[in-house]
């Protein structure tokens, strides 16, 4: 008797129950005993158990062939080891809170660096959320967690992209690269974007011809009108507004038409009469959705085209608006969109001090377009008027990261560090929390950091820990994608 | 705000936590006690379980935490913490703060706003009333002969309830015989309930438990397999009746792992009581820490460790705590990566694999080092499995540890897979719950892997790979 006389004939029978099939197998009942006693069939059955237990796991037919390490090509540094467990006690925890997600998220992108790819599957939902931010192997990792059948892609992750690579690259990206490009040579950028025109999603199509706003010119023009029969009707309604810029007649943009029918203009003055601008709102609107409404109403409308529809330069048309606070953010607004910090700044400096604060609840506008630089200068011009007593309002401050997606400029620490009784006020009126705490760590920059903590240090432990370890974080992420540069660099 | 005795007073819930408090005032119990200077405190206390209590507090709002499943608040071990702090005789080392002690920080709602107001009912506990020590009674000769002939009654009673609870176990066995194997997993819970009880009743505790979990295992297993599955565990179970039969029969060291595997067990003072137990001094790395919820709830706390220095012991120990569920305890005092300076002693076995700490030398203290694995490939380490499982044929896991393996995947299913160079390569299924965390280690071309087998599933623990090391959990 051996494990195979076991395996074909005791097996069928224990298997089928030996009531109805009953062990009859000369060469095993011999060694164990008559087939009708129940210790003979105990036997049998620890027998055949055990030789099942010898019996080594067979391998399947095949297996699936993965992406290497090689394959994906990821030369982004991996975050330093010291780093993983804080990075997942913050990440992993109870639920993070937005804003501490979206600073890691965007500090991993700025210092090129990438999270340790075992601690992918930890952090899943911060990679799916923002894979597009952390590099090549998350990127491979969330497109891999999909459920659909999505064709394999590229994982795009350069440095620097041409006209080669750039349609590899994510929306925000790619719309920059051809607003870059449409200052150099705006054919040449539109010709980048005709050939990819009819593989993008409208998302994507309403970004790349936002993009033609720089540069725009009768070059242009066939490719415009061809759009006025695009699917999306965001692309026709952008189309149409480039079209009557180019041709100079503000009856074909109805967006700038909706907002000169809301806006009422006087005079005043005894002896020299000046123009004087006002917004009606529509009389059904609640008080909390003018804002909203103010934001989606003057979207695609620029300064320039208001004041000239206005028959105002767009200085007159500021000085004009003073009166009316509605008005007057819209313009804040459209000067954002736009970029024209020089008109935000005349907003803030005179009748719009409270800028931040009213703009925050207009949304966060898309800076994607305006350059690193322009960006901290828009902030610095929103945080201006408050010298050292920022809005103690926490959704005014997440706004502004949430804009910057990145750290303030470096006034905006320095008023909370100059002021630390602001800090204690919020202390006081129990307004701060462990939430407040990780923005202004998220917020502070790298020069600051040190003064941060120790202003914070002495806090409660469980109001700092998560901030704490976030500037740890960040300071380390920035030396190690520092640090790689530097060795890297020919 | 520093400690002092009468915060400790004030803290105890009861004169008997002080009066225990009291008695872990000696360094030797200690083995680790460290501060940050700041008011953060922590140390290890070895008490009765396998593995030492992990203690920290805070001195500034009187914050507490420790591992023990004691249900009063404080514990005696944080009590005595407090003590040892407020006195200043014991020296406490400066350290960085361990990555426990910041997890048990990141996770406190902080001091409460008001201090519970004290229950006049509660009478007032005193540090003074616990230097009043009871003297120790007069060992009795004649009491301790009865209490002797007592245990020696109840032993001989359970060896007979045993007996017996076999008896009914071998008409059950012949019942799922008659019926077939082939549908058992299906009325397995059903099934296995009354003889259950019967075994309980029969006080064999541990032959109970394993037949009360076989239907979760079944369960777990792919469909096809779970006949098969059924046969090997009930003819383990019936193998497992019949040594303890014949356990006069068996090498010393193959009854102590049938009777124990029956539900006899071991207190630790009578472990570190044998003489010939084998013994492990050395430096060991926590490779695993697993935490199981069983069916009769209690929570199983298992901790792995890997000896670092090969000096002919066994490499592998696992310590195993049961604390009950309702405590909320859910991991033991060590973590993955710990390294520990300890004597160990194991639980007599053919395969000595359970132990405990007889003393720690150090405390546990965080450790990046790789583990040095000796060059044993997946296919002899297999082959070291089943000379295992031919010494001990009722073995459940078994410790692997592997050089140049890797992981591969079929469909959703993982497998750890040796040296392709094999005529029939070998490829072990890993646990279906590590399809998504070990899933990053598809990508690398080999790895030095340390898990459990359970003849059907390998439990990845520890893999270390040219991306660094990676855990499971």
């Amino acid at each position: 008797m051996n494990a195979a006389t076991l395996k074909a004939h005791a097996l069928p029978a224990l298997l089928a129950g030996v009531g109805r099939q009953p062990l009859s197998h000369r060469a095993i009942l011999d060694e164990l005993g008559h087939g009708g006693d129940p210790a003979t069939a105990l036997k049998i059955l620890s027998l055949t158990g055990q030789a099942l237990r010898f019996e080594r796991p067979l391998p399947p037919p095949g297996f699936s062939i993965e992406a290497g390490i090689t394959d994906i090509q990821d030369r982004r540094p991996i975050l330093p080891d010291p780093m993983r467990r804080p990075l997942l006690r913050l990440l992993s925890g109870k639920r993070p809170s937005d804003d501490l997600a979206l600073a890691l998220a965007w500090a991993f992108n700025r210092c090129k660096i990438r999270p340790h790819p075992f601690d992918l599957p930890r952090l899943d939902a911060f990679v799916r959320a923002h894979a597009e931010l952390l590099g090549r192997t998350a990127q491979h990792w969330a497109e891999q967690q999909k459920d659909t059948a999505a064709q394999p892609r590229g994982y795009f992750d350069a440095d620097q992209i041409d006209e080669t690579t750039w349609k590899n690259a994510p929306p925000a990206r790619r719309a920059r690269y051809i607003a870059e490009q449409r200052k150099q040579d705006p054919a040449a950028a539109r010709t980048l974007v005709e050939s990819v025109w009819t593989q993008e999603s409208a998302d994507a199509r309403v970004r790349l011809l936002a993009a033609f706003e720089s540069g725009l010119n009768s070059g242009d023009q066939l490719f415009l009108e061809g759009l006025l029969k695009d699917r999306a009707p965001r692309v026709r309604s952008l189309a149409q507004r480039f079209l009557a810029r180019l041709s100079g007649r503000s009856g074909e943009h109805p967006a700038l038409m909706a907002c000169l029918e809301r806006i009422r203009r006087s005079t005043a003055g005894l002896l020299k009469k000046r123009p004087v601008l006002a917004l009606e709102l529509p009389a059904t609107l609640k008080e909390h959705e003018a804002r909203g409404w103010i934001r989606e109403t003057f979207a695609e409308v620029s300064c320039e085209e208001l004041a000239s529809a206005l028959e105002l330069t767009e200085t007159e048309m500021i000085d004009a608006a003073e009166k009316d606070a509605n008005l007057l953010l819209a313009l804040a607004w459209m000067a954002t969109q736009d970029g024209r910090l020089d008109l935000l700044e005349q907003l803030t400096a005179g009748p719009l001090a409270d800028a931040w604060e009213q703009l925050s609840q207009c949304g966060v506008p898309d800076l994607a377009m305006m350059p690193f630089d322009q960006r901290q200068r828009w902030a610095a011009i929103l945080i201006g008027p408050y010298g050292v007593k920022p809005p103690a309002s926490y959704p005014a401050w997440s706004w502004l990261h949430r804009s910057l997606e990145g750290p303030a400029p470096e006034v905006l620490i320095d008023s909370v560090l100059r002021s630390p009784r602001w800090l204690g006020q919020l202390l006081d009126d129990n307004k701060f929390t462990a939430e407040w705490m990780e923005l202004l760590a998220a917020l502070c920059r790298s020069s600051h950091r040190a003064r941060l903590r120790a202003l914070i240090a002495p806090l409660d432990p469980p109001l700092t820990l998560t901030a704490l370890t976030l500037l740890d974080i960040l300071d380390s992420m920035e030396k190690a994608g520092h640090d790689e540069r530097t060795t890297t660099a020919p | 705000m520093a400690l002092s005795l009468e915060n400790v007073e004030a803290l105890a819930p009861d004169q008997a936590s002080l009066d225990a408090a009291r008695k872990l005032l000696k360094p030797a119990g200690w083995p680790a006690l460290a501060s940050n200077g700041a008011g953060l405190v922590w140390g290890e206390c070895q008490g009765s379980g396998a593995t030492p209590y992990r203690v920290v507090i805070s001195e500034s709002d009187a914050g507490y935490k420790c591992t023990c499943p004691s249900r009063k608040f404080p514990c005696k071990h944080s009590l005595a913490l407090m003590w040892m702090r407020a006195e200043g005789r014991q020296t406490f080392a400066d350290g960085p703060v361990p990555a426990w002690v910041n997890d048990w920080l990141s996770r406190r709602r902080g001091p409460a706003s008001e201090a519970p107001a004290a229950s006049s009912a509660k009478p007032k506990a005193s540090i003074e009333a616990t230097a009043q020590t009871v003297p120790e009674a007069e060992s009795d000769p004649k009491a301790e002969a009865r209490a002797a002939a007592a245990r020696e009654r109840n032993r001989l009673e359970r060896e007979a309830a045993i007996l017996n609870g076999l008896d009914d176990l071998d008409v059950w066995l012949t019942d799922q015989l008659d019926r077939g194997l082939a549908g058992f997993a299906a009325q397995s819970a059903q099934a296995c309930r009354l003889i259950t009880q019967r075994l309980v009743d029969a006080k064999a505790s541990g032959l109970a438990t394993r037949l009360e979990s076989l239907p979760a295992r079944l369960f777990s297993l792919p469909e096809a397999v779970r006949p098969s599955a059924a046969l090997q565990e009930l003819g383990v179970i019936y193998l497992l009746s019949a040594a303890y039969r014949r356990q006069e029969e068996l090498p010393a060291e193959l009854k102590a792992d049938v009777r124990q595997a029956i539900g006899w067990s071991f207190t630790r003072e009578a472990l570190l009581a044998i003489p010939d137990a084998v013994r492990a001094r050395g430096t060991w790395r926590v490779f695993a820490a697993l935490s199981e919820v069983q069916v009769d709830r209690l929570r199983r706390l298992e901790t792995w460790l890997w000896l670092e220095a090969d000096e002919g012991t066994p490499r592998f120990a696992v310590l195993i705590d049961f604390v009950p569920v309702a405590t909320g305890a859910a991991s033991g005092g060590y973590s993955v990566g710990d390294r520990l300076e300890a004597e160990l002693v194991f639980y007599p076995s053919a395969r000595p694999l359970r132990a405990q700490i007889v003393r720690s030398l150090t405390g546990a203290q965080t450790c990046d080092a790789p583990l040095h694995l000796p060059d044993l490939s997946l296919d002899a380490a297999y082959r070291n499995y089943e000379e295992a499982l031919r010494e001990q044929p009722w073995l459940g896991v078994w410790p692997f540890s592997v050089r140049g393996a890797k992981v591969r995947r079929q469909g959703t299913q993982l497998f750890l897979c040796g040296s392709v160079q094999n005529a029939v390569p070998l490829a072990l299924p890993l646990q279906p719950a590590q399809s998504s965390l070990a899933a990053p280690l598809l990508q690398l071309e080999q790895l030095d892997a340390v898990g459990l087998w359970d003849g059907y599933r390998f439990n990845l623990c520890w893999a270390q790979t040219e991306l660094g090391r990676w855990v499971n959990g």
